[in-house]
């Protein structure tokens, strides 16, 4: 083989490598050196974070209102049947002194923080409302949360969607049990009767049709966490 | 050109070379000027560049896909004139949003990596020298473009590169930082809030991040077009190490398209270069 027709099959095989490499998920034994990637990058994500740390939204600025999307996985928006299930109560459980069951009443009497923030989509656009709601760390102080509650998990109604997050990212001051969006109660399309709601981390991290926080020493993954989406999803 | 048996002839006949040139009995004498042009740091760090760009910028045009657009819920966008319009799956890289960010994340180190270990080299070992701009460069640059376009008869004279090289290279890594900078500013806009809002906020730091990608991929198509068109020669020097001044654009007064073979010209005397 000749130098020429060397260089000529060399860049053949480079383009076709390549070119069937279009729009792939790349090879199979990148998997775990992707993992290894996305474990190194949790630790620095955990160093930048403070939780002294804001979103600020100026307070004159256009709000999204209906542009906001709506988005659940069941085939239809989620909605809490009474006559099935009772009445709708938030349980706040697991590594806690004292374990709480709250109706939206019972919600609506803590002390509230209303707040306007951007909204970070996993996908790359953002939007911004205005939510009311209890912090996380409130709960989590009515709870009396242990020093064994190192993460929290977020469950819901909306089929078995639920994501675990860092109690750092949990207790931020900015990370809301919302019900309220928007100056109104929150709609059915973005998670009534309550949720999750926090600039800290990732849209899909920000558990809608909230049930659960229950606070534990281990981490519970999530449902988009298990499906190749970064578990932290920090922002 | 190498003829049935195996003889080779010379580019040019009588333009400075032997007309008929028998390689195996009467070997080229080896030019005393075939230089050492590039360390090996320099050469490794170029192909990991390769990949790493690659790979960031396949990645990133899938995250693209997701939303491909930059306008905030409920707003528009002044200043890109494809809203909506997704990358061709083709020129993407990653398979599906999570694949494509799990790559993307990881290729992100590996080229902030690289472009530590060039710049802290070739401050080191004063490549630098190479690179930096001088007071001359803009008048070399008009002098190189009017040669290019036969308004100037002979190439002008040029160091190991010409001012237009010479520009393209030096801004190569700045774009390639200022990536890096909307790059971590899009990742973490309430952490590094500060540096976010300083670059205008973050649907403003994702059209930067974008543009900046746009320029990387101007200056790197330019750059591999321009060696195959005028300096195929730079592509060995940048694998092996070696350079033969005797091959430079210069010597071959080489514009893009146009440019004779160098001389001797034989696949014998490029063996025994290689030697």
């Amino acid at each position: 083989m000749n130098r020429r027709r060397f260089m000529t099959l060399g860049s053949a095989s480079i383009a076709g490598t390549l070119l069937g490499a279009c729009d792939s998920v790349g090879p199979k034994r990148a998997a775990s050196l992707l993992r290894y990637a996305e474990r190194r990058n949790e630790q620095v994500e955990r160093w930048l974070f403070r939780s002294g740390s804001r979103n600020r939204v100026d307070a004159g600025a256009r709000l999204s209102g209906r542009a906001f999307p709506r988005y659940f996985i069941s085939e239809r928006i989620p909605m809490w049947n009474e006559s099935e299930r009772g009445v709708w109560r938030l349980e706040v459980s697991g590594a806690v002194q004292r374990p709480l069951s709250l109706s939206l009443d019972d919600l609506l009497k803590m002390r509230s923080v209303t707040q306007r923030v951007d909204h970070f989509c996993v996908e790359g656009w953002t939007a911004r409302a205005e939510w009311t709601g209890v912090r996380v760390s409130e709960l989590a102080r009515a709870a009396g949360a242990t020093s064994d509650a190192q993460y929290v998990d977020f469950q819901s109604f909306d089929s078995d969607y639920h994501e675990s997050w860092d109690i750092d990212s949990a207790l931020h001051p900015q990370t809301l049990v919302a019900y309220g969006m928007d100056r109104a109660m929150l709609g059915a399309g973005h998670g009534a009767p309550a949720r999750v709601h926090s600039p800290v981390k990732l849209g899909y991290k920000n558990t809608k049709y909230l049930t659960r926080v229950i606070f534990m020493p281990g981490r519970a993954g999530g449902y988009w966490s298990d499906r190749g989406y970064e578990w932290y999803g920090g922002v | 050109m190498t003829s049935p048996t195996g003889q080779t002839l010379g580019a040019d006949a009588g333009a400075g070379g032997p007309a008929l040139h028998d390689g195996a009995a009467h070997p080229p004498a080896r030019p005393v000027s075939r230089q050492h042009r590039h360390h090996w740091v320099i050469r490794v760090t170029h192909w990991l560049n390769v990949v790493a760009l690659g790979l960031m910028i396949t990645s990133g045009l899938r995250i693209f896909n997701a939303y491909p657009a930059f306008a905030r819920k409920g707003e528009s966008f002044c200043c890109y004139p494809f809203e909506g319009t997704p990358i061709p799956a083709w020129l993407t890289f990653g398979g599906w949003l999570a694949g494509a960010r799990n790559w993307h994340f990881a290729a992100m180190w590996l080229l902030f990596a690289n472009g530590i270990v060039y710049l802290s080299f070739i401050y080191l070992h004063g490549e630098w020298r190479d690179l930096v701009p001088r007071r001359g460069d803009p008048r070399d640059m008009w002098e190189m473009i009017k040669f290019y376009t036969f308004a100037r008869r002979d190439h002008p004279h040029q160091g190991k590169h010409n001012a237009l090289q010479k520009a393209t290279y030096f801004s190569m890594p700045i774009f390639g930082a200022l990536a890096v900078l909307t790059g971590l500013a899009i990742w973490k806009p309430v952490q590094l809030a500060p540096l976010t809002n300083a670059l205008g906020g973050y649907v403003w730091v994702r059209y930067w991040h974008f543009l900046v990608m746009v320029v990387l991929v101007l200056l790197s198509v330019a750059h591999v077009v321009m060696v195959f068109a005028v300096d195929p020669y730079s592509l060995r020097s940048m694998i092996t190490g070696g350079y033969n001044p005797a091959e430079s654009p210069e010597a071959r007064n080489a514009r893009p398209f146009f440019w004779r073979r160098s001389e001797p010209l034989t696949l014998d005397s490029d063996r025994a270069l290689d030697r």
